[in-house]
């Protein structure tokens, strides 16, 4: 037998043949049988099965993000200055800021009558 | 002048590889006999590659079975312009290499000198089995990646682009893993004719 040249791209006839023989796996139908019979078990994935799979998890995902988002919203609505904006009833309530205005305005009213 | 061979022999390569197109399309509209001729096509090549790398014939009928329903669970992922025996041969490569890997106690049995060391020739009844004996304890010495690509090339006529697509390694690291393999296996074979 001729020393290999390096890299040779041809393959080998004589130990291929050896090693095929060497690695014979011997009965070819039994096997197949035994591998058709276990394929008859296993149950493709459908493109509806896929696609549900997915609208699985897209279902979670949005509730995820609207949950999340909620969330963050509500935060940034109660730290907001809008928020300590006085109501209504506050002002109603509070002491006027510049008493004279109001006593001004009666005084007005007053005299126009 | 006659055409170069390489023309039928890529012309039959390109039939082949739509006639298998066509077998996996069917195959994944759940035509279980076009899976079956698949699964006829390849079972050899699956069988004798697991084999290379566990050595115990059991365990390579266990990992080529895994390997062959597995590929029957991704074959929606198959690119049917790539041919399909590396797509396959690489589940068939790793499910051989993580059964390797699980098997705890069973190992490969220590070689017997006489045998690997070219003893006495045994007598013409035993005459094949101990070669091929021989040449199994030696596939087993080499490293896992070095049995398979020399399986695949010698045995199985792959060429180097698609061993490394089996592989998952560049081409230039094919050719030296056959170079390689090739050498320890020669000198075996040399030495086994000599004693004839």
């Amino acid at each position: 037998m001729k020393d290999p040249l390096p890299f040779d791209h041809r393959p080998d006839l004589v130990l291929g043949r050896a090693l095929r023989e060497a690695l014979d796996p011997g009965d070819a139908q039994a096997f197949t049988a035994r591998v058709m019979a276990l394929a008859g078990q296993v149950r493709l994935p459908s493109w509806d099965a896929v696609l549900a799979r997915w609208a699985r998890t897209g279902v979670a995902a949005a509730l995820v993000v609207a949950l999340a988002a909620g969330y963050f919203v509500g935060r940034t609505t109660a730290a907001s200055p809008a928020a300590a904006r006085p109501t209504v009833s506050d002002v109603l309530i509070a002491p006027p800021a510049h008493p004279g205005e109001v006593e001004v305005v009666l005084a007005s009213v007053i005299g126009n009558n | 002048m006659a055409d170069p061979p390489s023309q039928p022999t890529q012309q039959a390569a390109r039939i082949a590889q739509q006639d298998e197109a066509d077998l996996v399309a069917r195959a994944v509209a759940g035509d279980r006999p076009a899976f079956g001729v698949l699964v006829e096509r390849y079972a050899g090549v699956a069988r004798r590659v697991a084999r290379a790398v566990l050595g115990n014939p059991e365990d390579a009928d266990d990992a080529a079975q895994d390997a062959m329903l597995s590929a029957l669970v991704k074959l929606e992922q198959y690119d049917a312009r790539r041919p399909f025996g590396p797509w396959l041969l690489r589940i068939v490569a790793n499910a051989a290499t993580d059964r390797r890997r699980r098997r705890s106690v069973r190992r490969v049995e220590p070689l017997d000198v006489g045998l690997t060391a070219g003893g006495p020739r045994p007598d013409t009844a035993t005459e094949r089995r101990a070669l091929n004996e021989r040449l199994r304890q030696a596939l087993a010495e080499l490293p896992e990646r070095r049995r398979m690509a020399v399986v695949l090339f010698d045995v199985e006529g792959y060429s180097h682009g698609e061993i490394a697509t089996v592989l998952g390694i560049p081409e230039g690291t094919v050719r030296s893993e056959v170079f390689h393999a090739r050498r320890r296996l020669r000198v075996l074979l040399a030495d086994w004719k000599e004693e004839g």
